[in-house]
Parts: C-alpha cells; sequence; structure tokens
C-alpha cells in the first residue's frame, strides 16, 4: 500500500471537493436544459368507470371541455370548444352559445349562428378492459 | 491543464450557483394556456390582479400575448414588456393591425361586419381630412375644400365617396407659417394623437380612445376595460374642451371646470340636443358616424347625419324603421355586446336614413318609441312629431331649430 503524504491527501480531498461541486453543477445544468417551456397539452382524459354515465345521458365535462354523450349507440363526445377563436361554450335550451361573440350550436354541435363557421369536432372515447372511459382530444 | 480542471469544475459550480441565486429571486411563475394559442404564458404571474378586459375577449381564451404582444415566458418585468405592442395600449394605430387584426378578429371583411380597423384608419376621427383640407384652404395653399391630405397616407379602393386615397399631410413642406403652426399646435385631437396633458384630456389612442373609457371610476377599469357603452365624458376628452384659435393657430383650453351638464358644460360655440341632455353622444350617433363606414371622407359633416327627425320623424313622416325578421341583423350582435335591450325577432327598431339601426330605439305597440342609454341604461319614452302640434318646416332639421321651441329651459 502506498503511502499517502499529507500533503497528497489534502490535494486529493480538496480535488475531490472541487470535482463533486463542478458534477452537482453539471446535474444542475442537465435540469435546466431539460426544463420543456412548452410542455406538450394533455389530450388524454380518464372520465372513470362508464357505469357514471346512464343511458341517455349527456354529461358536461367542464374541465375539458367537452359533452359526453351515452347514446344506444355508444358514447360519443363533443369538444364544447368554440370553433371561432376558442371560448368555453355555455349549454343553453337549444343547444350550446358562445358568452364571447354569440355563436350558437344546436345539441349535436352544428352551427346555428355565426360568427362560428364550423361544426363542433366530435371527440373519440374509448372504453378500457377495466370498464372506464377514456376521452381523446385527438 | 489537467491540474486545473478541479478549479473549472468549481468555477462551473459557482456560475451555476449565481444563475441559481438570480432564478431564486424571481417569482414563481404562473401558467396560462389559451386556448387561443396553445402556448403558454407568465403573464399572470404579475397580472393575476387585471379584470377581464370584455366578455368578449376572456383571458382563459385569448390570453395577453395575442393582443398585447410582449415575450410570453419572460420573468423579469422589463424582459417581458420589452416586445409589448403599442407599450400599454396594443390599439395605437400604428399596431392595431397586428394587435387586433386577423379576419377572424376586427380586420375581416365588410360582408361580415369584421372590416372595423379599416373602418377606423379611414374615418374622419383619424384621418383628420377636414380640418386640414380646411386650413389649408382658408390660408390659400389649395383652391377648394377637398380633402387631400390626412394624417398618414390612406387609401381606399373601392371608394363611393370619390377619395381614392389621402397624402400624409406634412406641415413643414407648407409655405404658410400659419398652416405650420396648425401642424405643430392644433393635431392633439385626431384618433392617433397623444392627448394633451391633464386629466379632462387624459384618453388614450386608436381603439382605446373610445373604447377604453378613462372616465370610469375604477383605476383598474381605467387600464383594461373594452366597452361599447362609451359615456359621454369620453368624447368630451377631445370635443368641448376648447377651441380652436385661428388668429394664433393655437388651441385655447377651457378654463372653467364645468360641472353641471347642462348648464354650463357646454360652449356657445357648440350644438347641444338641449332637450336630451341626459343622453349620451354614442346613444343617438350611430357607429358609422363615430367610426368611419370604410371609406373615406372629406369633412365631418359628410358622414354626420343624425338629425332630430331621424328618431322623431316629421309632420308628414314617421321615423324610418326596420321590424327585426333575420335572427343575423346586426342589431342582435349589438345588443348581445351591450345586452340593454333584449332584442327578438319581430321587434320593430329605428334605422337611419342610410339603413344603420339605432338598435337601442325600440318602437312600443302604443306606436310611441323607448329609448335606452347605452352607458347609462336609463329608459326614455318619447313619440313621433306626425300627430302632434308642432309646426316644425322638415327641412329645417337641424338641431337648433327644434331647440328653438324644445329646450329645457323652455
Amino acid at each position: 500500500m502506498t503511502n499517502l503524504s499529507r500533503r497528497d491527501f489534502l490535494k486529493l480531498v480538496r480535488d475531490g471537493f472541487l470535482y463533486l461541486s463542478g458534477a452537482l453543477a453539471f446535474v444542475g445544468f442537465l435540469r435546466f436544459l431539460d426544463y420543456d417551456p412548452n410542455p406538450a397539452q394533455k389530450t388524454e382524459f380518464d372520465l372513470g368507470l362508464a357505469e357514471k354515465y346512464p343511458l341517455g345521458s349527456r354529461t358536461i365535462l367542464p374541465d375539458i371541455p367537452a359533452l359526453l354523450i351515452h347514446a344506444e349507440s355508444g358514447f360519443t363526445a363533443l369538444s364544447l370548444t368554440c370553433t371561432h377563436l376558442g371560448c368555453t361554450l355555455e349549454p343553453d335550451t337549444e343547444g350550446f352559445t358562445c358568452p364571447c361573440h354569440n355563436s350558437r350550436f344546436d345539441a349535436e354541435g352544428k352551427v346555428t349562428h355565426g360568427p362560428a363557421a364550423k361544426p363542433l369536432p366530435a371527440l373519440r372515447v374509448e372504453l378500457t378492459p377495466e370498464n372506464r372511459l377514456t376521452l381523446h382530444l385527438t | 491543464m489537467r491540474r486545473l480542471l478541479p478549479l473549472f469544475s468549481f468555477l462551473f459550480f459557482l456560475t451555476f450557483l449565481l444563475v441559481w441565486y438570480l432564478d431564486a429571486r424571481q417569482p414563481d411563475p404562473v401558467e396560462l394556456i389559451p386556448t387561443l394559442t396553445g402556448q403558454p404564458e407568465y403573464c399572470i404571474t404579475c397580472h393575476a390582479d387585471l379584470p377581464e378586459i370584455s366578455p368578449s375577449h376572456p383571458v382563459k381564451t385569448f390570453g395577453c400575448v395575442s393582443c398585447h404582444g410582449g415575450e410570453r415566458l419572460a420573468l423579469d418585468a422589463d424582459l417581458a414588456h420589452s416586445t409589448m405592442r403599442g407599450g400599454a395600449n396594443p390599439s395605437d394605430l400604428t399596431v392595431v393591425e397586428e394587435s387586433c387584426g386577423g379576419s377572424n378578429c376586427h380586420s375581416g371583411s365588410e360582408a361580415n361586419d369584421r372590416h372595423h380597423i379599416q373602418r377606423v384608419m379611414t374615418s374622419i376621427q383619424s384621418t383628420y381630412a377636414g380640418a386640414i383640407a380646411n386650413i389649408r384652404y382658408t390660408f390659400g395653399a389649395q383652391p377648394d375644400l377637398n380633402a387631400r391630405f390626412g394624417i398618414y397616407t390612406v387609401t381606399d379602393e373601392e371608394t363611393k365617396t370619390g377619395i381614392k386615397s389621402l397624402s400624409a399631410f406634412d406641415p413643414a413642406s407648407e409655405e404658410n407659417s400659419f398652416i405650420q403652426q396648425f401642424g405643430a399646435n392644433c393635431l392633439t385631437c385626431h384618433i392617433n394623437a397623444a392627448p394633451r396633458e391633464g386629466e379632462a384630456y387624459a384618453r388614450q389612442t386608436g381603439c382605446a380612445a373610445c373604447h377604453s373609457p378613462t372616465s370610469l371610476s375604477s383605476s383598474e377599469e381605467k387600464q383594461h376595460s373594452l366597452t361599447t357603452a362609451i359615456p359621454y365624458a369620453q368624447c368630451n376628452t377631445c370635443h368641448n374642451r376648447g377651441n380652436y384659435d385661428l388668429r394664433t393657430m393655437t388651441f385655447v383650453e377651457r378654463t372653467d371646470q364645468p360641472t353641471n351638464r347642462l348648464q354650463d358644460y357646454y360652449q356657445p360655440i357648440a350644438q347641444f340636443t338641449k332637450c336630451e341632455y341626459t343622453l349620451d353622444c354614442v346613444d343617438c350617433h350611430t357607429r358609422n358616424e363615430a367610426m368611419g363606414n370604410g371609406d373615406l371622407h372629406a369633412n365631418k359633416k359628410d358622414i354626420q347625419y343624425i338629425q332630430c327627425k331621424t328618431c322623431h320623424g316629421t309632420l308628414d313622416e314617421l321615423p324610418l324603421t326596420k321590424t327585426l325578421t333575420d335572427p343575423n341583423d346586426i342589431a342582435f350582435k349589438l345588443d348581445f355586446l351591450n345586452p340593454i335591450m333584449d332584442l327578438k325577432l319581430g321587434d320593430t327598431i329605428i334605422i337611419t336614413e342610410q339603413g344603420e339601426p339605432i338598435w337601442n330605439a325600440r318602437q312600443l305597440s302604443d306606436g310611441t318609441f323607448e329609448i335606452v342609454g347605452k352607458a347609462t341604461r336609463e329608459h326614455f319614452n318619447f313619440r313621433p312629431v306626425m300627430g302632434t302640434a308642432c309646426e316644425q318646416n322638415p327641412n329645417e332639421q337641424e338641431s337648433r331649430y327644434c331647440h328653438e321651441c324644445h329646450a329645457v329651459e323652455k
């Protein structure tokens, strides 16, 4: 075993400390590089168990925002984001109204009053083997 | 070199610590992802307390950057604001197209009534064409009162008024010293001019000159509000604040502090609806009169056409009206933006001779009319002249004639 002089030992400790500090800074630097200022937006939403939405129900999901429809043919969904400029639609007796610019859509999502020109897009709903519903925005 | 490696490593660590320290002094970002852009913004980290600017522009949908510009991910105030459009006012006419334009917003087609910016850019309030032509004519710089110059160069290829373009008015190139002085002293009222100093003149420029009323009580509202319910006090930040003295070619400010609107607010030179002083200017004057109709006009009179008879009719004629049968009628849109009428299909409203709706004036079942103040929401009932004892000559419809009988003091 090589005898380590006191001087060499202190030098080793010092260099070790300096290397360690550099390594810490490097880890921090990597985390900085890893930061994504434009993270991908959530496109999938777990809606819970399908039995929460009985046959014939039309459920507004305000956080998405979307309308989940449970018809005889199965589950479907409509986006509740106005196709004009993106405001969140509000339900009314005939369908949906945009509180920003008064575009109106019928219950099936068709435009009945501008300025919106496009109908509300249908969103894909998936039933998982665990009988849970997943809604996909894209 | 290898011996210096630990030292470099430590220097790297110190640099990192410094950056970390500076970053830690910044507030934690509060993220907003507007549905219109889908791009995160950190503006509300500092501006969370600002009220919504209007129900038509919710921050959740529009965010801040689509209108204001700026560095959306910056947390340093100077950096964040460094690329804002128009400073705090993105509606300044120099940047309005970028801020408020777009075919789905305020720069769309005339058919869809989305050509607001084009209307304002060609309007007499922006071009100041009438005042410039009058002064140039008065001092011999042009042979007639035709409009040749505006505050900036502007063209109207599809002119309906015969004025295809205006050149930019350059007072320095004028030979007459009075016209030069006019350029130096008298151009503070066009819509994009910085206002004169003083609270009475306080307004912003561009769209906000009218639609962001500084006369609202709350200071936050002053800074961040868009409305079509414009009180008369906002109009008065330009109108009725003084007179131009043509001998000295200067603007002479009012020295009084008028408080009573009827008794002392209006100057002798100003025509005033002495019988309807409780209304706001926008209750009668239409959008086209105030904001332009997309055509270049030679002077204010060419685009200002509301008369007493527009609402009251004459001895021989009832006011022009229209029954609303189309759910897409512009009247419904205007009522939606400022919901004071709850207009319904089948309602009959007054229209101008040009067909513009005076959507806040509705005919009642007994044949009389109601008008609702756009800013005050006050209801007033009135009846047509026809069938009354009025003997007014139908050709004398300027307010001065009607006021010979119909003034509050009479």
